[in-house]
């Protein structure tokens, strides 16, 4: 393994973005996964706020359409290498806020996230499990390390 | 003029200072506009909707069953509440008597649910104030609550305990359930007491919370503000006690009187030993029998509300019934006086405290931004 | 002078700077693995993630122009604040003692004012998309007050950090007259020559206050937990760092862990009369030193909330009225 994506390997900066949905699988990652029983910086995952800083983007949430914009800026400022994790049924497909409506498409969600920024990982759950967002975030690594 | 004769100093709008949609201090989606002058808030305006989904829109037409399960997904952290307020809904309108046992598990999981609530109320709060060390290890005792909710209600945020009739058969407490529930109570109250020592006792902390976000008696009740916030101001007001559910439990409702950030804080602090103690007389006296009451038949009904008190306040639900589908929904959920309330809190603060004199009304911008636009349905 | 000299005196600069250069990489480790995590309970990061790798992985990342009006000026900010502190440690390295003033505690007080300044400038010059410039469907046009001018949350920090620099930093520059006034020099040389024959300072009354005010200082200096209204996460985010990405926010991740290891090695050279030289077993004293202040910074900043200026201006009153005390004391 090069220093490189030795480097990146141990200091992962993931930074969360939530956009809409029920709020569950927001407080999940932040703080539940950051919590001290499962605690994801021993596997060298750090919380950050910052889009400068990070190199995982975590998206929850259908993207509202007032969220839409955001969620797009802050993806855009984030320097390569980037990966992005969709985490929890919203993110995914829109949940059941875009769903439930059949064939009449809703007026408030832009979503899924896919439609609005590429996405890298997907983790499923309603809500996403800890254990899966950990895995999801591995996932993520293997775009990380191998990009230039 | 005062009544000392000294002019009013001209307060002077500096600079807007603007907060969001993603900030770290409230994670959720909304944005806060702060006047100030040299670091001093001298007004705020807080905007709310940037969530909005809609969700009683999705719900009209849809039959009631599948809008009950609906509207726990309005919020992620007071799903239970949500579900129980509108299955009671229905079984208002179609009169059902739940079985006893039914009514005792759901009373144990609001009360959980308030448990971890109010923990991660607690643990926010704290890492708005910068205390990382509180708030992990409040994050460490919620876990506790949250194994509890998962092993009755098979998720960790959407329980779907509820159904119209009674609870859902994977909720039923056996005596291992029993055991661990127990077990966990005495857990979270040994580990809060501790906290609570040491939160109290920590002169830093108080002196940083201390008169930081006050809202006065006559603010709160003008604005309307509900639940933890309401009483942190000295107004007894709990609709548990005029809850039938809640009759056969003695528990205490806490009241503070000085309706500041620290009021608010101990507020939660002292409400989780009384919802222990309601869990405990739940396990303790649960009678036995079936859990579920099938045999309600479907009518039509007309308009029916339901208020309960939820965590963060007093919380409506309200449907009308035709031909097993639900119409008119209306859910109105505490935090959107409340916020309203803290708007009002946060001037006179500095600006670090602005945050904080927000967080301290719980705000749930999830909650609140379902109902925004929904204003007229005709039915 | 020899030939032979200056090789060892070139030998020993660039010696010692490469150490406390490494040392400082693994001070942010040390504090996040082995104290915050301990006290809250979990396993924490590797030691060497948080201070080694990071910095080592914004070096791979794309260099991207930050949203300022003068993208080049803030991209130079950080270099500026890791040479003043590179020039504190250079001066307090013994062989460097023939610049004369330069090695007097008024350059080093200047030296780290120009760290200060610099969090006033990154400030005013960031313009983060995560304050103002995020963008925000204003669905209701306007607002209560519609014609107030707007500020990023960064300007909020840089305003903080100007109110830093006229009262925050008392306590560190009392602290490091103390030991001046016990000499009744303010060079570095008369300092150190004066420990090795009267004894360290730290153990006179006056010294041990001195040492408190510094601890407290050094604190304030670094923007740790509980004064860090420079940069608290609750409102201004990250404040003036808001805009730095890849090589140089390394910077900013490696000046700080080697401001760490200066002022503990300022205050080895202060207190204790012992220069970091690598070419004496008196280094693993600085290094010590270097440690233990992180350890205990950490200790402090794990069991406190961050002070807003309500409880900072008393903290800091107190604290310097303590230093003044020790200044009195050592006149004695």
């Amino acid at each position: 393994m090069s220093i490189k994506s030795y480097s990146r390997a141990r200091a992962v900066h993931a930074m969360l973005v939530y956009t809409g949905g029920c709020n569950g699988c927001d407080i999940e990652i932040v703080n539940t996964v950051l919590s001290p029983k499962f605690d994801i910086e021993q596997y060298k995952i750090f919380l950050t706020w910052n889009p400068r800083e990070a190199d995982v983007l975590i998206v929850t949430g259908p993207v509202t359409k007032h969220n839409e914009k955001p969620l797009k800026e802050i993806y855009d400022a984030i320097p390569e290498p980037k990966a992005v994790i969709a985490a929890g049924a919203c993110a995914l497909m829109g949940g059941v806020y875009k769903n439930i409506h059949g064939d009449i498409p809703s007026e408030e969600i832009a979503g899924p996230v896919e439609e609005v920024i590429p996405v890298d990982a997907k983790v499923p759950g309603c809500a996403v499990r800890p254990q899966d967002v950990l895995a999801g975030a591995v996932a993520a690594l293997p775009k990380l390390l191998g990009a230039k | 003029m005062d009544k000392n004769d000294k002019a009013k100093r001209q307060e002077v709008i500096e600079t807007e200072v603007t907060m969001g949609t993603v900030h770290p201090a409230a994670l959720e989606p909304y944005r806060v506009r702060l006047f100030v002058e040299d670091e001093i808030v001298r007004d705020a305006e807080i905007t709310v909707g940037l969530n909005h989904r809609g969700i009683e829109r999705i719900m009209e037409g849809l039959p009631v069953e599948k809008a009950n399960s609906l509207t726990e997904k309005i919020c992620g952290i007071c799903s239970n509440s949500h579900i129980w307020n509108s299955v009671m809904v229905a079984e208002k309108g179609l009169e059902i008597e739940i079985p006893e046992r039914a009514s005792y598990i759901r009373i144990i999981m609001g009360e959980l649910e308030r448990l971890h609530s109010h923990l991660l109320y607690l643990a926010h709060g704290n890492e708005v104030l910068g205390h990382e060390t509180f708030a992990m290890r409040l994050f460490f005792i919620r876990e506790t609550v949250m194994e509890l909710l998962r092993m009755i209600g098979g998720n960790r945020v959407q329980y779907g305990c509820s159904i119209i009739g009674g609870v859902r058969p994977r909720c039923e407490l056996d005596l291992m359930r029993i055991q661990k529930l127990n077990e966990g109570m005495d857990i979270i109250e040994e580990k809060i007491g501790q906290f609570a020592d040491r939160f109290v006792s920590d002169p830093i902390v108080m002196s940083r919370i201390t008169g930081v976000g006050v809202l006065t008696k006559k603010d709160a009740l003008r604005l309307a503000a509900t639940g933890p916030t309401l009483r942190s101001t000295g107004v007894d007001m709990d609709l548990r006690r005029d809850m039938e559910i809640y009759d056969p439990f003695d528990f205490d409702i806490i009241t503070q009187q000085d309706g500041d950030v620290k009021a608010n804080l101990l507020m939660r602090v002292l409400e989780i030993p009384e919802s222990i103690k309601i869990i405990r007389q739940a396990v303790k006296n649960i009678p036995s029998g079936p859990i579920t009451d099938r045999s309600w038949e479907m009518q039509d009904t007309g308009i029916i509300k339901s208020y309960i008190e939820v965590p963060r306040g007093k919380l409506l639900h309200s449907y009308a019934l035709e031909e097993g589908r639900v119409r008119g929904s209306i859910v109105r959920t505490p935090s959107i006086t409340n916020i309203a309330a803290m708007q009002h809190a946060c001037i006179g603060n500095h600006i670090s405290d602005a945050q904080l004199a927000i967080v301290q009304c719980d705000p749930c911008f999830t909650c609140t931004d379902r109902a925004i636009k929904i204003t007229k349905i005709e039915i | 002078m020899e030939a032979s000299t200056i090789i060892y005196s070139t030998a020993a600069v660039i010696g010692t700077l490469i150490v406390a250069l490494f040392v400082g990489l693994w001070l942010p480790g040390i504090e996040r693995k082995f104290i915050h995590a301990r006290i809250q309970q979990r396993v924490g990061p590797p030691l060497s993630s948080p201070g080694f790798m990071a910095p080592l992985k914004f070096f791979f990342k794309e260099t991207i122009v930050p949203n300022s009006p003068l993208p080049r000026l803030y991209n130079a900010l950080p270099l500026i604040g890791l040479l003043s502190v590179f020039f504190i440690l250079l001066f307090l390295i013994p062989q460097m003692y023939f610049l004369g003033a330069l090695t007097s505690l008024m350059a080093i007080i200047g030296l780290l004012k120009i760290e200060e300044l610099v969090y006033v400038f990154m400030g005013s010059l960031s313009n983060s998309i995560m304050s103002l410039s995020m963008p925000f469907p204003d669905v209701v046009k306007g607002a209560k007050h519609p014609n107030v001018p707007k500020a990023f949350l960064e300007n909020l920090s840089a305003m903080r950090a100007f109110r830093l620099i006229a009262f925050g930093s008392f306590p560190l520059y009392i602290a490091i007259l103390v030991p001046a006034v016990m000499t009744g020099s303010i060079f570095l040389n008369d300092i150190v020559n004066y420990q090795q024959v009267n004894g360290p300072v730290l153990f006179t009354l006056a010294g041990t206050l001195g040492a408190v005010v510094f601890f407290i200082g050094y604190m304030i200096l670094l923007n740790e937990y509980p004064f860090a209204i420079l940069k608290t996460k609750a409102d201004v985010i990250e404040g003036p760092y808001m805009e730095y990405a890849s090589k140089y926010r390394a910077y900013v991740y490696i000046t700080r862990g080697f401001l760490m290891f200066t002022l503990g090695a300022l205050f080895s050279v202060l207190f204790l009369g012992l220069p970091p030289n690598i070419l004496s077993w008196s280094i693993l004293i600085n290094i010590a030193v270097a440690v233990i202040f992180p350890i205990f910074m950490a200790v402090f900043s794990a069991f406190s909330p961050i002070f807003t200026f309500k409880q900072f201006y008393p903290v800091v009153t107190g604290i310097s009225l303590l230093g003044v005390l020790a200044m009195v004391v050592a006149f004695f």
